[in-house]
């Protein structure tokens, strides 16, 4: 891994088109700016590797399970 | 070929998504296809060009009134979203194995449709205002 130490209010490029920005440290919180292109996604680490890992369980439910599932939706119907 | 078996897509009905899926990239063709015949919130997000990669989805207004998605503007230019009309939200769906009564929906990574365009762009919800897991099936 590429190491850099920055202060507040400096910058890095990442490429042509990436910008950083350290906007501010306070105690263990710092405030980073993103420049990205638009089409560029920019997840925090925890929440992609959450969502990451739902998705896989989403494609891992057995179809009989699946069915059982729809079938006690079903039986319940929800109150509206 | 689907996870549900053979099953006869209309090139319209597919479902564009630029950026894929979280952690599935690479795969941007997609049809909705329902689980059962009757009519049920539970749909399959099934890949087009992979038979075995079919994501169970739901609709989560068939079990919550108030779930809102936070869309930015890049998103929203990246599904060509001029009109809220054309919006669908979906959410995944888990079912622990043989235990379909703890079923989650996973409401901090909405899939949203523009049904219109037909794109679609996964968009995670940062504010963590919502739970992960939304247990819909009380018994």
């Amino acid at each position: 891994m590429l190491i850099l130490t920055r202060r507040p209010g400096e910058s890095l490029y990442l490429g042509d088109h990436i910008k950083l920005k350290i906007l501010s440290v306070q105690g263990k919180q710092i405030k980073i700016g993103l420049d990205v292109p638009d089409d560029m996604t920019v997840y925090r680490e925890e929440v992609y590797l959450k969502i990451k890992e739902q998705n896989r369980q989403a494609l891992e439910s057995s179809q009989q399970d699946l069915l059982a599932a729809a079938a006690l939706w079903q039986s319940l119907e929800p109150k509206k | 070929m689907t996870r549900l078996g053979e099953r006869e897509i209309s090139p319209d009905t597919i479902i564009y998504f630029p950026r894929g899926l979280v952690g599935l990239e690479d795969k941007r063709e997609y049809v909705l296809l329902p689980v059962k015949e009757e009519k049920s919130p539970f749909l399959l997000l099934q890949c087009v060009t992979d038979p075995g990669l079919g994501l169970l989805v739901a609709d989560p207004y068939a079990f919550l009134d108030d779930y809102d998605v936070k869309l930015e503007n890049p998103e929203r230019k990246t599904l060509k979203i001029t009109n809220v009309r054309q919006v669908a939200v979906l959410v995944t769906v888990t079912i622990p194995q043989n235990r379909p009564e703890n079923t989650t929906l996973n409401l901090q990574g909405p899939i949203v449709i523009n049904t219109e365009e037909r794109l679609g762009l996964q968009v995670p919800q940062t504010d963590g205002e919502y739970p992960t897991h939304f247990r819909p099936i009380v018994s």
